[in-house]
């Protein structure tokens, strides 16, 4: 790890960049009884509708006091009562970020693995740090993948927006995890709040961001110091990590759209570094997190099929905050070989160019370009322009999404789901998603038919892989159908509540349908799965063209 | 200073009708203008510097290319070594890739660095830009202030400038009006009524609506004028090579012979069964196109009614 990286000098900057981000919010903020008006009504609302402690109980008294006073207030007094509001959130927002435990939680999977498997020596480990497990345990079972040695160097040139896919809880700590293994600097990162109240979950996040979101709180003001928050982070040069899908992915599916949102302040951090002539570049790294089996697969997917689409914005009960799930997890992690796989795609700069290691970026045809060219006006000044740089950005989304479906990594898990799906859409041909779903331990598939299925599946995925539009591992590469099988039923078996395929006398019986839909997913957005998860304003994929014969054929046959 | 010896505001690539129209239209504005042609042009206007170097034409911050889109790809690859973040780069070049309907800002995306990209597109015609007969035209950019530089280089009282954010519609829709030219030419000289005329020119903008829905793009650029305005302003024009190539198509001319008489490249032509193919594909309702495709593969008038008006 590089002690020198600025996350170790956090705490002696944070008053500082706290400082910073009310000033500028607040001289920001044009139209204050506005900006006011505007909390006090979200803040109501949401208190009103929730459960209140008296913490609570007092929030809402102070907005609902505060919504009555402002059409009173003069222009003076709406300015201070609006540097309160900013103050207070600011604060909030800040966290707590202690570098010595940062040390210790960086190397966060062992501890928590030791607990859960050892729950008493969690004291001894937070008296002793050296205690840890030795980290190259799990070498073989959580991979790190990807063009680790450019991104080391590039750390030192400029500053990383790590932009992961997003599927569970267990995410943030994997990242950080693969960080660490990858010898790459920790990275400050805006967890939500309610990772922090989950009691499993919260020892071990309190100092793995620097800052805590709040995304029940949805007024601008809050909004606005996030968005400055992360933008004075990057402009000091702190890496930094979002998930830019928002939320985890409840269908089980590869981001397809993304939140701007805060992806967008790396340009204008990018930009105030060369206002203050010490440039500093800003690249993002698109990774993948795969996941075998996924912590919260049946709470997510259920959430998914309730709403189609509306689903509950968070989920604050679901496997995560159980502490038996989050173990039995971890065993079947520490059983399987390459449970986990994180992938880091290739940077790229925010403008979507390919940047090299020492942090210079290159057109689609290899010609160096000046990333200050992009933010410069007509008469050559650099500019801070939120609506250029949100038309960037979108195109940056585009190309990041393009990334996640590169550098999928498919696993035994996802095969062999979707060749069991695709048997249950077979046997309800002209069935919507629910009439398939509820074919529940209705359909049994032959072994060797199976086995069938997930090489002919398995080849074509391969034929993808060449072709560099996926990542097809090692094992699924080479094993025979029989094996792929096996493994995925012993994925799903030790973890899954509920059997998700049964081994039957007559063979594979397809038991939990939603699930299997759940792991299918993650080919859909390849059109290697059927795609009924395409989000609005995206057109559904289709069967990608095969050039070997007889697989263009059987994905016309199979993935119509 | 001297007007020549200014940085240009406006480069233009492209020496052919349309970019020497561009050109004038823009020096009417004032601008100081650079064309890159390969063939020699007439220079007398001293606001109008006439050069076959791509770094010539990079000085300007706006680029505009105006080459038929055969040569789009090796033009801008070209001009690419040139440019940077910078630059604000507009095409009026219509069209759709035949292969994988990429549009032309997508060409200059891949081929260029530059990021503010925007396209040309709406009613105006070469003829009326040269003579300065008032005029309307389009551009779509996502980037205000590509809108705003256009609108500065060329509006004027005899062209008035319009713009939209739906980049990716109006490239759309100035490719399928190119289509519906030619389907329109072929009615009117089959002897097509006032009543089917409409009929043909409604449901093929309608259908060209909804394609656009199906590939990411507003509808209501279609019906606007990067749209029906411009597909209005092709077919009142005897000698538009769409238009031209649908009627000799009507009167039974082989596709290469009609081709000749149309003169310029026609773009439409490998378009239009890529677009049905799109249709098929994305389970759209696009009878104009399919019966235009028919066309295309030698079909006779009455199979072609029939298609139109199927489902």
């Amino acid at each position: 790890m590089q002690d020198d990286a600025p996350i170790f000098g956090f705490n002696a900057a944070r008053e500082d960049i706290v400082r910073t981000v009310i000033s500028r919010v607040v001289l920001s903020t044009k139209d204050p009884l506005l900006a006011l008006n505007d909390a006090a009504y979200h803040e109501t609302k949401r208190l009103e509708a929730t459960k209140r402690g008296p913490e609570e109980q007092k929030e809402l008294a102070e907005w609902q006091r505060l919504a009555r006073a402002l059409g009173r207030m003069d222009d003076g007094e709406r300015r201070q009562k609006l540097v309160e509001v900013v103050d207070h959130i600011g604060w909030d927002v800040a966290g707590n970020f202690d570098p010595r435990v940062f040390k210790v939680s960086s190397k966060l999977l062992p501890p928590i693995v030791t607990y859960l498997l050892a729950p008493r020596t969690l004291v001894r480990l937070a008296r002793d740090p050296r205690h840890l497990v030795s980290l190259s345990a799990l070498d073989d079972k959580v991979r790190v993948e990807g063009p680790v040695e450019e991104l080391r160097e590039l750390s030192r040139q400029g500053t990383a927006v790590y932009v992961p896919t997003h599927l569970s809880n267990m995410d943030s700590i994997v990242f950080g995890y693969a960080l660490e293994r990858a010898g790459l600097p920790p990275a400050t990162y805006g967890a939500g709040k309610n990772l922090f109240t989950n009691p499993v979950l919260s020892f071990f996040m309190h100092n793995l961001g620097a800052y805590r979101v709040d995304r029940r709180v949805r007024h601008n003001l809050y909004k606005d110091v996030l968005k400055t928050y992360s933008c004075v982070l990057l402009e000091r040069g702190y890496h930094s990590l979002f998930f830019p899908g928002g939320t985890r992915s409840r269908s089980g599916g590869v981001e397809r759209r993304l939140k701007l949102g805060l992806m967008g302040t790396a340009i204008e951090a990018y930009a105030r570094t060369l206002l203050a002539n010490r440039e500093r570049r800003v690249y993002f790294v698109p990774a993948t997190i795969n996941y075998l089996i996924t912590l919260e697969a049946e709470t997510l997917i259920a959430d998914f099929l309730a709403e189609a689409g509306k689903g509950r914005f968070i989920i604050e009960d679901d496997e995560s905050s159980r502490l038996g799930r989050v173990t039995a997890f971890m065993r079947k992690m520490f059983d399987m070989q390459g449970a986990v796989v994180i992938r880091f795609g290739k940077p790229i700069d925010p403008f979507g160019n390919v940047v090299d290691e020492r942090c210079r970026s290159f057109d689609r045809r290899g010609r160096e370009v000046d990333p200050a060219s992009y933010v410069k006006d007509e008469s050559g000044r650099v500019t801070l322009d939120p609506v250029r740089d949100a038309q960037y950005t979108r195109e940056l989304g585009d190309e990041i999404c393009k990334a996640y479906l590169r550098d999928t990594v498919v696993l035994e898990t996802h095969v062999v789901a979707a060749a069991s799906f695709e048997r249950l859409r077979r046997a309800s041909p002209a069935g919507d998603l629910f009439t398939v779903l509820r074919q529940r331990d209705v359909v049994v598939v032959p072994r060797d038919e199976l086995a069938k299925d997930v090489v002919k599946l398995r080849d074509r995925l391969v034929e993808l892989a060449d072709r560099g539009e996926i990542v097809v591992g090692g094992f699924l590469r080479t094993a025979s159908g029989g094996d792929i099988v096996e493994r995925a039923l012993r994925a799903f078996a030790g973890y899954h509540a509920s059997p998700v395929l049964a081994s039957r006398p007559d063979g594979i019986a397809i038991v939990d349908t939603n699930l299997l839909f759940y792991y299918q997913n993650r080919l859909a957005a390849h059109g290697m799965a059927w795609d009924v998860i395409a989000p609005p304003g995206v057109p559904p994929a289709r069967p990608p063209v095969f050039t070997k014969p007889g697989a263009q054929e059987a994905a016309q046959g199979g993935l119509s | 200073m001297t007007e020549q010896s200014q940085t240009p505001s406006v480069g233009i690539v492209g020496g052919g009708p349309w970019g020497r129209a561009l050109a004038t239209a823009a020096r009417r504005t004032g601008a100081a203008v650079v064309l890159h042609s390969r063939r020699d042009q007439p220079e007398s206007d001293p606001g109008l510097h006439v050069t076959v170097d791509y770094a010539e034409v990079a000085k300007a911050r706006l680029v505009v290319i105006a080459v038929p889109s055969s040569v789009a790809r090796n033009v801008l690859r070209a001009l690419g070594d040139h440019l940077g973040g910078q630059h604000l780069v507009v095409h009026g070049v219509r069209g759709l890739g035949a292969e994988e309907l990429e549009t032309v800002s997508d060409l200059v995306r891949e081929e260029t660095p530059a990021r503010r990209l925007g396209a040309l597109g709406g009613p105006v015609q070469a003829g009326e830009l040269i003579e300065g007969r008032p005029s309307a035209m389009v551009i779509g950019s996502r980037f205000p202030e590509v809108i705003t530089a256009v609108t500065r280089a060329f509006q004027s009282p005899s062209l008035r400038v319009y713009g939209t954010n739906d980049l990716r519609g109006l490239e759309w829709a100035s490719a399928l009006v190119g289509c519906l030219s030619i389907g329109v030419g072929y009615a009117e000289e089959a002897g097509a009524g006032p009543g089917l005329l409409a009929a043909l020119i409604s449901r093929g903008v309608d259908e060209a609506a909804r394609l656009m829905a199906a590939a990411g793009c507003e509808e209501r650029t279609m019906f606007g004028l990067g749209g029906y305005g411009d597909l209005l302003a092709s077919i009142a024009l005897e000698d538009r090579p769409e238009v031209v190539l649908g009627k000799a198509l009507a009167r039974k001319v082989p596709l290469d012979q009609a081709i000749t008489m149309a003169k310029l490249r026609v773009e439409a032509i490998p378009l239009i069964p890529r677009i049905a193919r799109f249709a098929e594909e994305h389970r759209v309702t696009a009878g104009t196109f399919r019966a235009l495709s028919d066309i295309l593969a030698g079909g006779r008038p009455q199979a072609m009614l029939d298609r139109m008006f199927a489902g």
